[in-house]
């Protein structure tokens, strides 16, 4: 999913880059490699003034010292507005994605992605990311959202059920390989029911 | 339900019990009694409060001063479905929300009216192809009136409304009596899986394993 | 979460009605009931359950039960092209169609590096602001709906909307889902005689204005019901990430518009509206009812700077090149146009993924888009304020009788297939 800055419209069958160029680490990064956490950029997504938001990737292990981290930053902005939290089935890895605002300086944005190979999920397992929910409420229902839609377990989660779809429903839909169920309730069967 | 032939009465209440059958009357007063009766129950309609999206916004627009729902009888929208004759089902039904709506359906007293409104409850709508959605609520609850629009004007909702009442002055009251209970749509709606269930035993069953399973466990 | 109480937190906690100690007086038992307020009821906000735990009539815990209205709007960002997917989002939040058009289309520009035109970016404001107002203007009559005044009041607000909706069904053809906002610009132009009778209805909307206000904001009833209720610190708000008119109610002077201007509000003047002290409902009834001043305000502004003027100036403008169409022309290009993207099922954005919000009349209502170069996106991800500002609900209904649920909740401004898509 790695999208070199600049570049045009790929199709499915492109060829990987040659060698990936490795981009110069932001501010947010300096920051975080500051009190240890590694993190990797990845190239800048879209914000409000431009193409110029930094993204990051951090490891599965970090994610909740990062948040701590960015929460109650000083120099480098409190980013104290959590925008979203989003999953996304890429083709390679299950990402969760967490939009990262401030409520006191409007320059400020910054977007941390976890990424999990979908190789190292199990047959039948679900992939694993801690959970910010315990010291940050408004990622709660966000992560329940994206258990019950793309199928990331986060666990430390209070009360991780599923949210938009039933209590037992099987199957997370959002991934590309999900297959509804045909029943008496949506299937275009003419003779049903009338 | 028990009709007159089959009640059986205890030898010893022979003398103060009677059962008395009022069908035949009924059959025979129909001919007088349904055009008055229809005419009045046409003219004061009243609907339920079932608004679930975006034809809930029609629907209240057409309960206000510009398309005045109560000229044609639907004076007051009743909150409980127990004083209710007419569910308009505007918005999109999904599988979590059938089973309240089959609930609420079956709590309309008799007679009662649907009238599936927007194209989310016709046929499913743009959301044709959606896990979640229940591709028109004919699969569920009978319907009178499909009014189409996505969201219908309110004028069409008047349109439907008209259409109805002159349904139920051609209607029957005898004929409405042998249909009660019959109806053949999906009645059950399994509220945590939210795929439907075949007939009322299977509920039923279930509920049976459930409790025999705790008895078996105990308490320890 | 801080240990140490604030000020708005202990006032808050003034408000809140503790568990009496009648019972250990009397040695009785009481217990908690739970009590199900299901999906269908009057309160005209959509389906939404709440499982409430009573004691006696004090509302002890609530866990709210959504998905009752889950139409895969996400999914259907996956399966539809781009072209079928405009159409399809205007039902994510149904009172402010125009506000997740222009989330998605500003995030696909983004992504794909357009720049739209000046007069595209005024009938985006002008329409969008419109749309604020019904959202408003709607909530304000169910609102009171909620709290009782079934028959009477209602009636004036859907008033004013009809006139809107009029203007709207003038320029995108639709009542509610107006498909106006595209990617690459606005769908089509004002037709003739649309700006003065825009003109018309903004010089009158402030009266109208002032007959809500004289009705409801000195009411007595009104203000026993909603002062001192919902009280929501600006701390809580900020952890649980409400935006809108919720936070500015609560002190915190957040609005998009201002705060990071898109489009062309910073060529605006308008006030945001930020209320000091306890954030309960009345002080964000008081946000909304001044929200809609200030958006008349807007569209007034906008009228008056609109690059091209009125539609009959336009036409007179276009005459003189013919419409020739070409992109420096003085007449007719350049920041006279409306589309810059062609509109059919050949719709393609560039790979990229970026995040862009609108400032919608709940809070902030952003679009995630991930998109591969394909003719369907790979990921469109929805922020909605309403799912947000729900979050909040069970710490507020926590202490209140259930007299007040409905009073707290109508306030929050909730509409389900926000919360829910």
């Amino acid at each position: 999913m790695t999208q070199q800055p600049g570049a045009g419209a790929h199709g499915a069958g492109q060829q990987p880059p040659a060698e990936p160029k490795e981009l110069a680490i932001g501010p947010f990064g300096q920051f975080l490699k500051d009190v240890g956490i590694k993190s990797t950029r990845l190239a800048d997504s879209s914000g409000t003034f431009g193409a110029n938001v930094e993204t990051l990737e951090v490891a599965a292990d970090d994610i909740e010292q990062t948040m701590r981290h960015l929460r109650t930053a000083g120099d480098i902005g409190p980013l104290d507005l959590l925008i979203m939290v989003s999953g996304v089935d890429s083709p390679d890895t299950f990402d969760s994605v967490y939009h990262l605002w401030s409520y006191s300086d409007s320059q400020k944005e910054l977007v941390v992605k976890v990424r999990v190979p979908k190789a190292s999920v199990g047959e039948g397992r679900l992939p694993h990311v801690p959970s910010i929910t315990p010291f940050w409420p408004a990622a709660n229902w966000h992560e329940r959202e994206e258990y019950d839609l793309v199928g990331i377990k986060y666990h430390g989660h209070p009360y991780l059920r599923r949210i938009m779809n039933p209590w037992d429903w099987e199957g997370h839909p959002l991934r590309k390989d999900y297959k509804q169920p045909i029943d008496a309730l949506n299937d275009k069967n003419p003779h049903s029911m009338r | 339900m028990a009709d007159g032939n089959n009640i059986r009465i205890p030898e010893e209440l022979h003398d103060t019990v009677q059962v008395s059958n009022l069908d035949f009357a009924i059959d025979a007063l129909s001919k007088i009694i349904d055009p008055v009766a229809n005419w009045a129950r046409s003219n004061s309609v009243w609907p339920l409060t079932f608004g679930t999206s975006c034809c809930a916004i029609e629907m209240m627009s057409v309960g206000m001063s510009a398309f005045d729902i109560s000229r044609f009888g639907s004076e007051v929208f009743r909150g409980t479905p127990r004083q209710a004759d007419l569910i308009i089902t505007a918005g999109t039904i999904t599988r979590k929300m059938a089973p309240a709506l089959i609930t609420l359906y079956e709590q309309l007293p008799e007679p009662k009216y649907v009238i599936a409104m927007g194209a989310c409850t016709v046929t499913g709508g743009m959301f044709n192809d959606s896990y979640s959605v229940v591709q028109g609520v004919d699969r569920i609850i009978p319907v009178d009136v499909y009014l189409p629009g996505c969201p219908p004007r309110p004028e069409g909702i008047l349109d439907a409304l008209i259409k109805l009442q002159q349904k139920i002055r051609t209607e029957s009251y005898v004929e409405r009596r042998k249909r009660v209970y019959k109806q053949n749509a999906v009645r059950h709606v399994d509220y945590d899986t939210g795929l439907p269930m075949e007939t009322l035993s299977e509920l039923v069953d279930q509920a049976k394993m459930d409790t025999d399973e705790s008895l078996k466990t105990g308490n320890r | 979460m801080a240990t140490e109480i604030t000020q708005t937190e202990a006032n808050r906690q003034r408000y809140l009605i503790q568990p009496s100690h009648y019972a250990e007086d009397t040695n009785l038992k009481t217990d908690e009931m739970i009590i199900n307020m299901g999906p269908q009821h009057p309160a005209t906000h959509g389906v939404l359950r709440l499982l409430l735990t009573l004691d006696g009539e004090i509302v002890r815990h609530t866990e709210p039960v959504l998905g009752h209205l889950h139409r895969a709007q996400e999914w259907q960002g996956q399966n539809r092209t781009w072209f079928q997917y405009q159409a399809l989002i205007d039902r994510v939040d149904y009172l402010s169609g125009m506000f997740t058009s222009w989330a998605m289309a500003h995030a696909c520009e983004k992504i794909d590096g357009l720049q739209i035109p000046a007069r595209a970016q005024y009938m985006r404001v002008i329409c969008a602001e419109m749309n604020r107002i019904t959202s408003h203007l709607l909530w304000l009559g169910t609102y009171l709906i909620d709290l009782g005044a079934m028959f009477g009041f209602p009636f004036y607000p859907f008033r004013e909307r009809e006139k809107l909706f009029d203007l709207l069904e003038a320029i995108s053809g639709q009542r509610m889902m107006f498909n106006y906002i595209r990617i690459g610009g606005v769908q089509r132009d004002a037709p003739l005689g649309w700006f003065e009778k825009l003109k018309r209805f903004t010089d009158e909307f402030n009266d109208r204005v002032d007959e809500y206000e004289a009705i409801v904001t000195q009411n007595p009833i009104f203000l026993n019901r909603t002062k001192g209720v919902g009280v929501m610190p600006k701390e809580l708000a900020m952890a649980y990430g409400v935006t809108g008119p919720c936070l500015r109610a609560s002190g915190v002077a957040m609005d998009l518009r201002s705060y990071k201007p898109y489009s062309i509000y910073d060529k605006l003047k308008f006030n945001v509206i930020t209320m000091d002290g306890d954030g309960d409902t009345w002080a964000r009834y008081i946000c909304r009812i001044r929200e809609m001043r200030e958006s008349n305000n807007i569209i007034r502004q906008c009228i008056e700077q609109i690059p091209g003027g009125t539609t009959e100036e336009l036409r007179k403008k276009r005459e003189a090149c013919n419409s020739c169409g070409k992109a420096d022309c003085a007449n007719c290009g350049g920041d006279l146009q409306l589309m810059v993207k062609k509109q059919n099922s050949g719709l393609r954005i560039k790979a990229g993924e970026g995040f862009a919000a609108v400032e919608s009349p709940r809070g902030i209502l952003g679009c995630y888009i991930i998109s591969n170069g394909s003719d369907k996106a790979q990921r469109v991800a929805w922020r909605n304020p309403s799912f947000c500002n729900l979050s909040i609900l069970p710490e507020l209904l926590t202490g209140r009788p259930i007299a007040d649920i409905m009073a707290i909740f109508g306030s929050l401004d909730i509409i389900l297939p926000d919360v829910d898509r």
